[in-house]
């Protein structure tokens, strides 16, 4: 699907949308999601193809596939929290986009921490290998 | 790709608008509600197959 397409479809969807809005506000959310789930769906297969292209490179120059996998993560739960923070922010639950928001911020920390050890790590061991407490 | 959907959950909302007047202007206010459930049902079902379709998607892509 190129970008025209993406456009199109988006214009069209919302005209449809705010169409809907005064008679069926629900439906009208439904459209809006389903248009993005629809754009997301067909933008995603070229992101697997930069991931594949990436992790080649960073191959070649020897960095650890550990983080990239780490690095990965966290830009799939940032991809995730922001298509849900945005759906629930435009049905007009400001709290709960603002929880979803914080409980993507908390997973992200978790999944990094073991790449902040590491660096700790390095920290202590190039300054005279004295434990952290 | 299924843009069709879009159009299927606007017809869908435009049928059930007309419904929800024609009752609501006879009298049949229970009917309207029921219609307008009814509704977003069938849009609720189309759609949430193709969430779960692009969760597993990004789940698989990124290793979650």
């Amino acid at each position: 699907m190129n970008i025209i397409s993406i456009c199109a479809l988006a214009i069209v969807s919302a005209i449809l949308s705010l169409a809907l809005k005064r008679h069926n506000s629900e439906l009208s959310i439904l459209i809006s999601i389903g248009a993005t789930v629809i754009i997301l769906l067909s933008v995603i297969e070229y992101v697997l193809s930069s991931i594949e292209t990436v992790s080649t490179i960073l191959a070649q120059a020897n960095i650890n596939s550990e983080y990239i996998m780490i690095l990965l993560k966290v830009m799939g739960v940032c991809f995730i929290t922001e298509f849900t923070c945005d759906c629930t922010k435009e049905a007009g639950l400001l709290s709960l986009s603002s929880n979803i928001a914080l409980a993507g911020k908390i997973i992200v920390l978790i999944t990094a921490l073991p790449m902040f050890e590491n660096v700790l790590s390095v920290v202590t061991s190039l300054s005279g290998g004295g434990t952290i407490e | 790709m299924d843009v069709d959907m879009i159009f299927k959950i606007a017809a869908i909302g435009i049928i059930v608008a007309i419904l929800n007047q024609l009752l609501v202007r006879s009298g049949r206010e229970e009917q309207a509600l029921l219609t307008t459930i009814a509704g977003l049902i069938v849009a609720l079902m189309m759609i949430i197959t193709q969430i779960s379709d692009l969760f597993s998607t990004i789940k698989n892509t990124f290793g979650l």
